[in-house]
């Protein structure tokens, strides 16, 4: 897919972020079967996938610029919700190398990142073309950045990002850049362990997912990054759906009816990567968000009906806690009539390369 | 509705003396101490009362305790001592505390900062279930909850008293109940008492 930005679409005030036919092919739809149930479902993150959106390392796409800059509107509000606990100096440093050298790698007309001087090449100039950044620094002087190396890179990339410090056969929540979260606090959840952060997660932790899932984490290895997907539905394509901010959000799900589910209503798909960082031992955990309206999603067939069919079979208990109760049955309403009850292919992909037109 | 299936909440035992460790401090809140509670902890620790030091925080003056004793007002006094402590703590000393949940948290919170792993900190609780529980849209805490809902002392807000637990804040989530549809506050119940 081609880079072209949209860089006036708004994610709060007017809403007018949408996805063009070719955002929509590459979606990263996450259900292969008719029906939804936690698992393990980590897979090794390779530079291939069912859609393009699995197949860079850290993926950019038209919303690139949008996002940055709703990321900085909500720094702005809340510098908060960027937060670094003081011994993950060398996991910040890590992580500025990671992502520089995948993006200016997988996209080098939009980024470059060059290294030389004395010290082992540690003076580094990172060009970032379509934001209009031009950066020198000396790799591991935080004072030569504008502030930390964390959050100067995660700015300028789609997606939250959480470093987890890994001790006593445990991995610790202690830093984070979280922006766009599906209603969670990095304030409150910051410092806490893989059990305690999962705490509120139904289902789960009985199937004994949880425990499956750290023992797989502690030994994730350098270079072999893995991947998985998690969804949630929001009102809006609206990326702030944190708690802080949700007595603005809140409201929006009591306003979805038949009529308008199909605008208003959007899944919410976290492409989920988790990294071993080579220096700190930590463990890079990106969450890339990406939004889409029922309306558009419907477009994909195979899609609009599989996600009827998951949507009125879901656990009351994710209903609950994903936050859906209050407007799945006009979403159900909206989607019914697309889902003919033909049998679905399995696996994710759209299984079209053109959409129809509207 | 102590417990529920969240699992960030913690779980406290009965303390019992670790042999091996170095220092032993106990810290109890004192005004929680049910009849017969000293004298179980006495027992408790009577193997290792010469290496154990007692602060009653908030105590009838009549209370016995074991090892050496120092009386002390509040929490505040207790937290600000243990920043104060001179030689600081090593790996092998341990903490003990006995109290509410807000009393415990409000200490090893401190305790932390000073140096202390979690795996030095025990705990039991004891006296009432109320609870501190931190605004996720002010960031504010409020005191001494004991029921489900409660209007948040930082904006006014009506919270629902979440289960899950943060032992950095030593507080419980509080989220805006009535967020979805203004006005529409379920009734206010004690369930912390």
């Amino acid at each position: 897919m081609s880079l072209v930005f949209k860089p006036e679409e708004t994610f709060r005030g007017d809403y007018t972020y949408r996805n063009s036919d070719a955002a929509i092919l590459r979606f990263p739809f996450p259900f292969p079967e008719d029906r939804y149930m936690y698992s393990v479902n980590i897979e090794p993150h390779v530079r291939s996938g069912p859609t393009d959106a699995f197949c860079r390392p850290f993926d950019i796409d038209e919303h690139y610029i949008a996002e940055c800059r709703d990321r900085a509107l909500t720094l702005e509000q809340d510098p908060g919700r960027c937060q670094v606990l003081s011994h993950m100096m060398t996991a910040q440093w890590d992580t500025l190398e990671l992502l520089m050298e995948n993006m200016a790698a997988d996209y080098p007309e939009q980024f470059s990142l060059t290294k030389d001087g004395d010290v082992f090449g540690s003076r580094w100039t990172w060009i970032n073309r379509p934001l209009g950044i031009e950066q020198s620094f000396i790799f591991g002087d935080p004072d030569t950045l504008p502030c930390e190396p964390f959050e100067y890179i995660t700015r300028q990339a789609q997606g939250d990002f959480a470093i987890c410090d890994q001790r006593e056969d445990n991995l610790y929540l202690d830093a984070g850049m979280i922006t766009s979260q599906a209603d969670w606090s990095l304030e409150f959840n910051v410092g806490m362990n893989f059990m305690e952060w999962h705490g509120p997660v139904p289902l789960a932790h009985q199937a004994g997912v949880f425990e499956r899932a750290l023992k797989y984490l502690l030994m994730l290895r350098l270079g072999q990054p893995v991947r998985r997907l998690n969804w949630t539905m929001s009102i809006n394509p609206r990326l702030d759906t944190s708690p802080e901010s949700y007595p603005e959000w809140g409201p929006d799900r009591a306003s979805v009816t038949v009529e308008n589910a199909g605008g208003k209503v959007h899944l919410r798909v976290e492409l989920q990567t988790l990294w071993r960082l080579p220096r700190s031992n930590a463990i890079l955990f990106p969450i890339r968000c990406f939004l889409i309206s029922v309306e558009e999603l419907a477009r994909v067939p195979k899609w609009g009906k599989r996600l009827h069919r998951v949507l009125s079979s879901l656990p009351p208990e994710l209903v609950e806690y994903k936050g859906l109760t209050r407007y799945l049955p006009a979403t159900l309403a909206w989607l019914a009539p697309l889902d003919d009850g033909a049998e679905l292919a399995t696996g994710i992909g759209p299984d079209i390369t053109e959409l129809a037109p509207i | 509705m102590m417990q529920s299936q969240i699992v960030s909440r913690p779980r406290y035992r009965e303390l019992a003396a670790e042999d091996t460790a170095g220092v032993h401090l106990l810290i109890v809140e004192g005004d929680t101490l049910a009849p017969g509670q000293m004298a179980a902890l006495a027992a408790a620790f009577a193997p290792v009362a010469a290496r154990l030091q007692t602060w009653l925080v908030s105590a009838p003056a009549t209370a016995l305790a074991p090892g050496k004793v120092c009386k002390l007002q509040t929490v505040e006094e207790a937290a600000a001592a243990i920043e104060a402590m001179p030689e600081g703590f090593g790996i092998a000393d341990r903490l003990y505390l006995q109290g509410t949940e807000p009393f415990m948290w409000s200490l090893a919170t401190v305790a932390g900062r000073a140096g202390l792993s979690p795996s030095q900190i025990r705990m039991q609780h004891a006296g009432s279930l109320k609870r501190r529980v931190w605004c996720t849209h002010c960031h504010q805490t409020t005191e001494n909850v004991t029921t489900n809902i409660v209007t948040c002392t930082g904006c006014g807000r009506e919270l629902l008293v979440r289960d899950h637990f943060s032992r950095r804040l030593g507080a419980f989530m509080g989220v805006m109940v009535d967020a979805e549809a203004p006005g529409e506050v379920p009734k206010r119940e004690e369930v912390f008492p």
